[in-house]
């Protein structure tokens, strides 16, 4: 009777994580569905998530002409993995500043830090252009990544990962006559891994997705990333919507993103939950 | 001398060798671009501008796709203001009272002295209806380029279906409503119109033009008349229509969703742009047929779309090849081209003299229709802070929609906010006494 009752409600549960999971799916689905449906502009089934029994690839071929979309990826690429190597860079130095260093006005230099979170993006837009006007990098990838060079989100994220890390490892190194660059290096990183992970994460979205700042910056159409070549059929105001056309444009933008995650899917979850530091 | 210095003369000197060659040969200006209908129209857009390129030698434009109307507004001001103005803008035509009082923009006026024409004679080929939106205070500040008109699209296949004349359309709110009560069936409504942003601004004030308003005061930009008997009635009549008739869904459905729902046959009758025109007449299997939107008290709509500005702070060499380069888009050949491309009607009264546009008009009598609505068509709502006072009255509409507000307290509170957003107008303007 208790086997049978646990049995009903591990099924129950399965049943109810699973509508919740084609819940949450259901967006992806029916873009994949509706992108190789023909000419869904016009169908009464638009917005029918069973699959067209005759698939075609002319949405594509739409979406595809609609920009040079090869170049779009290599430029999207180059932000993406620009920003982050600097990033890592950055918020691991400042992070480490922040949780080992000991020097005046620390704390409240840190919170200063975090003010920035604060800021909505968009009231940054002219001075953050002025500035890079100044340096020269207006219409060009490097201004695109110029502002996310530093983070405060990455700094906050790396300085609580040293926190929670036990001073002895860094400690016997010191002992050793390791430099603190060499301590940062081969110590507290390798051990970090995980905080690292998250926020590149995070990082990457971000920045893949990101589409008001890359448009302010870049005027070349040589220089244009996903996001502007997706808006060109998304943004439609006055007309109607070719759904085929748009959800093979976000399907092509999404793509990467979405293979990299299920593909690297254990390795997410593992960064989560793996330590560095066993019991 | 320090580094930095250093090298930033070095640059310097690298930008001006690089620079001198064909600065005496060419001016290289930028030129912004939204694309509001569809994807298409950036290829069209790119490949007009590569043929300009490709005619003359003495310009080189580099044309920049921006975005949405909104966007475009956002990154022409900000690099502007971060000391790269564009040359030449294509702006939704009602931002340019806002841009004019923000100093953004250039009055034509200048270039229309250098070519030795008034503005009289240079308006005199487009449309009476544009002309106030090309003008703030007096002065030329843009080139209408492409306009569009909101136009009744109907399925005739419904119209016989429900025992209705598909030759005599509503002409009349009383009209609309009854046709729209015989078409409701099941789960098809009788009537819808784009409700987002953007579009609704546009669809109330030409509801309520149809009922003797005017929405703002064409003249001075620190008025709107939104708690009005013309905007009041227009707001109620929507009302009704979704809670009392019952021909129209509750809520805001976004202008991809109408059409969308009229193609696959789930509503009768729509409200939309005439700059949807290509894209219905392409995708629409039933017929269908177009006609003016119904009035209450009079036949009036806005004008919509957008015109060619120039922004201030450009070099005198850019300037003159921006206006170049505004000419040869506005010619009546080049207009015309867009205008069939797009839908949206051509400026220019010549364009339609050209035998490529009567070909076309007498293949497309859609395309006739909404020609023929343009003797009723007013200026676009155009005020200080012009998109927040829209959304003003946006927000409490769609508030009104979802069944949270009745219109009368809606348009109330619409008044009341746009009164706050321009304050600081009215009291620079009108309210500033001896």
């Amino acid at each position: 009777m208790m086997r049978l009752r646990k049995q009903l409600s591990a099924a129950l549960l399965a049943a109810l994580l699973s509508a919740i999971a084609f819940l949450w799916a259901t967006p992806f689905l029916w873009t994949l569905v509706a992108s190789f449906r023909p000419e869904s502009a016009g169908s009464a089934d638009m917005a029918s998530l069973l699959p067209d029994l005759h698939p075609t690839l002319e949405n594509f071929r739409n979406a595809l002409d609609s920009g040079t979309f090869g170049l779009y990826y290599v430029n999207t690429i180059i932000v993406v993995a620009g920003v982050l190597a600097v990033q890592c860079v950055t918020v691991s130095l400042a992070g480490y500043a922040f949780a080992r260093l000991r020097f005046p006005g620390r704390d409240f230099l840190f919170y200063a830090f975090l003010l920035q979170l604060m800021l909505v993006p968009p009231a940054l837009i002219v001075p953050n252009l002025r500035t890079v006007v100044d340096l020269g990098l207006y219409d060009t990838l490097p201004g695109v990544m110029a502002p996310y060079f530093a983070s405060a989100f990455g700094t906050f994220l790396m300085r609580q990962t040293f926190l929670a890390l036990p001073r002895d490892f860094e400690e016997a190194a010191a002992i050793d006559g390791a430099p603190w660059w060499a301590i940062i290096w081969y110590v507290l990183l390798p051990m970090a891994k995980p905080g690292l992970v998250a926020f590149a994460i995070v990082s990457i979205t971000a920045h893949w997705n990101e589409f008001l700042w890359p448009l302010m910056v870049i005027n070349s159409p040589s220089n244009q990333t996903l996001t502007i070549g997706l808006a060109s059929f998304a943004m439609g105001a006055e007309g109607g919507k070719e759904w085929g056309v748009l959800a093979a444009g976000t399907l092509l933008v999404m793509a990467p993103l979405a293979v990299a995650f299920v593909a690297f899917q254990r390795r997410f979850v593992d960064s989560f939950v793996f330590s560095g530091v066993k019991g | 001398m320090t580094i930095v210095t250093r090298l930033g003369m070095g640059a310097l000197a690298l930008t001006f060798a690089t620079a001198a060659l064909p600065a005496w040969a060419q001016t290289k200006i930028e030129f912004f671009f939204p694309v509001p209908v569809e994807g298409k129209l950036a290829r069209e857009m790119t490949r007009l501008t590569k043929l300009y390129n490709e005619s003359q030698k003495g310009v080189e434009v580099t044309a920049v796709y921006t975005g949405g109307y909104d966007d475009t507004k956002l990154k022409a001001q900000a690099a502007a203001k971060a000391g790269k103005p564009p040359s030449v803008v294509l702006m939704s035509a009602n931002f340019l009272v806002d841009l004019k009082l923000s100093g953004d923009i250039l009055p034509l006026e200048p270039m229309l002295k250098a070519d030795e024409t008034t503005r009289d004679d240079y308006l005199k080929d487009f449309w009476p209806a544009l002309h106030a939106n090309a003008v703030v205070d007096g002065e030329l500040y843009g080139v209408p380029f492409h306009n569009s008109t909101p136009l009744l699209y109907y399925n005739v296949e419904h119209f016989k279906e429900a025992g209705i004349d598909p030759a005599k359309p509503p002409r009349t709110w009383v009209e609309l409503v009854d046709a729209a009560k015989k078409l409701t069936k099941g789960d098809r409504y009788g009537f819808l119109m784009p409700a987002g942003y953007d579009y609704l601004g546009w669809l109330m004030e030409a509801l309520s033009m149809s009922n003797g308003g005017r929405y703002f005061n064409e003249e001075y930009g620190g008025e709107v008349y939104y708690d009005q008997p013309s905007m009041l009635g227009a707001a109620r009549f929507v009302e009704d229509l979704i809670f009392k008739h019952k021909v129209m869904p509750q809520g805001v459905t976004e202008a991809g969703g109408v059409s969308t729902q009229f193609f696959a046959g789930k509503a009768s009758m729509v409200l939309l742009s005439t700059g949807s025109l290509s894209f219905i007449r392409e995708n629409m299997k039933q017929a269908y047929d177009v006609a003016f939107v119904p009035k209450n008290v009079r036949n009036a709509v806005p004008i919509g779309g957008a015109s060619l500005v120039m922004f201030a702070g450009q070099s005198e060499d850019s300037k003159k090849a921006g206006w170049k380069f505004i000419k040869w888009l506005t010619t009546p050949e080049t207009l015309g081209g867009w205008s069939r491309f797009t839908g949206y009607f051509a400026p220019r009264k010549s364009s339609y003299d050209k035998p490529e546009m009567k070909e076309f008009i007498a293949k497309n009598p859609d395309a006739k229709v909404a020609l023929d609505q343009l003797p009723y068509a007013k200026p676009w709502f155009a005020t200080y802070q012009t998109v927040a006072v829209r959304k003003a009255l946006e927000d409490e509409i769609q508030a009104m929609m979802n069944g949270k507000k009745k219109a009368d307290q809606a348009v109330k509170d619409a008044q009341k906010k746009a009164d706050e957003l321009m304050r600081p107008y009215v009291e620079q303007t009108s309210l500033k006494l001896p």
